[in-house]
């Protein structure tokens, strides 16, 4: 226990490195939200300054205007949840049997996942294209899907895999001891011990094929089914040059639906994560 | 709660499942002998995507039988994007970009060659230095309709307050005369001031593009097709300036040296800068984010041996060899870079029509902001010294931006810039054009 009590001076020094590092987090984001309310004059100023001295709504009302951000969140949104919950459904049993029960093959499963995160997007989009035309599923967003639960499907079950090993298998045992089925065992006892960790998976899932942009660039064609991400880029133009307000302003709002979906869930991923990272 | 976890997972993915088969489909074509064309335009700025958007609605209002989808691209990732669609055969009917991304496209065989497809009225209209940005071997795979040479963009008043002579395309300054007139103008701006800002987050197409005024060409191709790069002492003149301008007279603030051109402009509305030398298109910028009462104008670049030349690399409308509508695409194309539709689009973008009908709009002529300056310049232009350079990319990434890089801030002299750009360099080339 003494091991973990520390000095005053030193934990001045830990919450001041917290800040430090907090500051360093929010700083992008809070400079997003202060240009997103600036006038054009005010983003060319020698001395720009935190707080708009003349806030205006116009970079909003413009960004609306120019680019059909409601349509293309509602196809983020539908990509994203669709992604995050085909993921979970697939990687919560496959996790539960690779961690509970080793082997060889499960072995392998988790080499292969391993492996799988060291291909760069470029190396897979030509074949992956090919493969998504023969399907026809190019320009459609139950294509987008499958690709999004597959390109986040190994980190997940990497994830769930954690959490799976961190319930202990006592339990189970005891709720066979006491009459139950494999069944009734897996949805009244493992799954509630499991849930904080399936939350966390999905959010990483969903937030993962929220952001994503290359792969809704080259799969979808018709700007009717464009994601959020790929509209964003309509705002710049060759050589970096962007209509810096209006992006800030599209941009804050696209952070928002993963703050407030954080906000909301934040107890019970805090309590995943250390369910996945502590062992008994 | 617990109990409910089942509950809710079958019901969110019952609503997923209906949503995901509303958004399926949809991307049939109807055979109702209705050709539709699909148009993925680069165009970004409001004034410009209305343009476009206005001429695609004006076309499909006439042509009940051919329509155009209209879909925005984004300049940041064309070049992936064409790539993949290509390679899966999805790309668009008709394609916007630019004359220095077309290369491999053209050459890999993805861009149909235009010569059999077009219209005399387009092909006279549009000069032949701006054909010869397109033309890739003995196929010309793009039509280039608009262009932005490298102009100065000054403070008007910090400008006429120190009586420097105030250029014009008649009498535009020499490269010597620029750097006296950057002294002149520095000393009496006073400490912390400087008289020109150069840009130069992307020194390589900057340096090579205006040197084509002072003779420069750096790539040489020899007798039998191969491309070399000599540095000159035509080569030198430009970037030689901007050298001496940054590290030896102090003119130029080394600061801006990695920066983009919007970087500048909260120094150049500040006064801190008196010039900087920017893309024409930038005037849009300046329009819009200028303070209230501050006065710009717009001058040529410096001349040399050349003149006002300048190497530009024109946006484009290319046609896929895979689409099955050719004919069709290329109507759609006559119709669109109709004179007086070039000059909408110019306007639009901010840019400079190729085609010399449009060039001589008087819209395009007029003294506000810059456009006439422009117009003028437009006759000079040139192709881009690097268009259709094999290997180009790869020797700039590599090679010439750090090289560069290091000559603008003063860690290496001319003679080592020499050195890389034309040892290295060429190491680069040759292994493009092994046989």
């Amino acid at each position: 226990m003494s091991a973990l009590r520390t000095s005053r001076p030193a934990r001045i020094g830990q919450y001041l490195a917290l800040l430090a590092y907090l500051v360093f987090l929010a700083f992008p984001f809070l400079w997003l939200v202060s240009t997103a309310f600036k006038p054009a004059p005010e983003l060319a100023s020698l001395h720009p300054t935190w707080i708009p001295e003349e806030p205006t709504l116009a970079n909003f009302r413009q960004a609306f205007d120019e680019q059909p951000l409601l349509r293309a969140a509602g196809n983020s949104l539908v990509a994203a949840l669709a992604a995050a919950l085909i993921a979970v459904l697939i990687a919560t049993p496959l996790a539960y049997v690779t961690a509970r029960h080793r082997g060889r093959l499960a072995t392998a499963a988790t080499g292969w996942v391993v492996i799988s995160q060291a291909f760069p997007f470029v190396l897979v989009i030509i074949p992956l294209f090919l493969i998504l035309k023969n399907l026809h599923l190019i320009n459609s967003v139950p294509g987008l899907v499958m690709v999004y639960v597959v390109w986040s499907l190994p980190f997940a079950l990497w994830m769930l895999m954690g959490y799976v090993r961190a319930v202990p298998a006592e339990l189970e045992e005891a709720a066979a001891v006491d009459g139950a089925g494999r069944l009734r065992t897996l949805v009244s006892v493992t799954a509630p011990l499991l849930a904080p960790g399936i939350v966390a998976t999905a959010l990483f899932a969903f937030v993962t094929a929220w952001n994503e942009f290359f792969f809704a660039l080259v799969l979808l064609k018709t700007p009717e089914k464009q994601t959020l991400p790929v509209v964003l880029t309509h705002f710049l133009g060759a050589e970096g040059v962007a209509d810096l307000g209006p992006l800030a302003a599209a941009a804050f709002l696209a952070t928002l639906p993963s703050l407030v979906v954080f906000a909301v869930l934040q107890r019970r991923i805090a309590g995943g994560m250390l369910a996945g990272a502590v062992k008994s | 709660m617990r109990r409910r976890l089942p509950t809710t997972l079958t019901g969110l993915t019952a609503a997923l499942a209906l949503l995901l088969t509303g958004c399926a489909g949809g991307d049939g074509h109807p055979d109702d002998g209705v050709v539709r064309l699909r148009f993925q335009s680069l165009a970004w700025q409001k004034e410009s995507v209305d343009a476009n958007k206005q001429l695609v609605a004006e076309w499909n209002a006439a042509h009940p039988k051919v329509q155009v989808d209209y879909v925005q691209g984004s300049w940041d990732s064309v070049h992936d994007q064409l790539l993949t669609s290509f390679e899966g055969g999805e790309a668009p009917d008709i394609i916007h970009d630019a004359s220095d991304d077309l290369a491999d496209f053209a050459y890999g065989g993805d861009l149909a060659d235009l010569r059999p497809l077009l219209p005399e009225r387009l092909r006279a209209d549009i000069p032949a230095r701006s054909w010869e940005t397109t033309t890739f071997g003995e196929g010309v795979h793009g039509i280039p309709f608009l262009q932005e040479p490298r102009m100065i963009i000054a403070n008007r008043k910090i400008l006429e307050a120190s009586g420097v002579r105030i250029p014009t395309p008649e009498k535009p300054w020499s490269w010597s005369e620029f750097r006296q007139i950057a002294r002149d103008l520095t000393t009496a701006m006073g400490p912390g001031r400087y008289a020109v800002a150069w840009p130069l987050k992307e020194p390589v197409s900057v340096s090579l593009n205006l040197g084509v005024s002072a003779g420069g060409g750096l790539f040489h191709r020899g007798a039998d097709g191969r491309v070399t790069v000599d540095f000159t002492e035509a080569d030198a003149i430009v970037p030689g300036t901007v050298h001496d301008q940054v590290v030896t007279d102090r003119t130029a603030p080394r600061t801006t040296l990695g920066s983009g051109g919007s970087d500048t402009l909260p120094g150049f509305f500040a006064g801190k800068y008196a010039m900087v030398p920017l893309g024409f298109a930038y005037r849009q910028q300046i329009a819009q984010q200028a303070p209230k009462g501050f006065a710009w104008t717009v001058l040529p670049a410096p001349a040399g041996s050349e003149g006002l030349a300048q190497g530009v690399s024109p946006q484009t409308l290319s046609i896929a060899e895979d689409s099955p509508y050719k004919k069709e695409a290329m109507e759609f194309l006559d119709f669109f870079l109709r004179p007086a539709n070039m000059v909408r689009l110019a306007r639009g973008d901010w840019m400079l029509p190729t085609g010399r009908a449009a060039l001589a709009d008087p819209s395009l002529r007029t003294a506000r902001d810059g456009w006439a300056v422009g117009a003028e310049v437009a006759e000079r232009l040139r192709p881009a010294p690097a268009q259709g350079v094999r290997g180009y990319p790869e020797w700039k990434d590599k090679v010439a931006t750090p090289a560069f890089q290091e000559y603008y801030s003063g860690a290496i002299d001319g003679a080592e810039l020499r050195r890389r750009l034309v040892e290295d360099g060429n190491r680069v080339l040759a292994r493009y054009q092994r046989k």
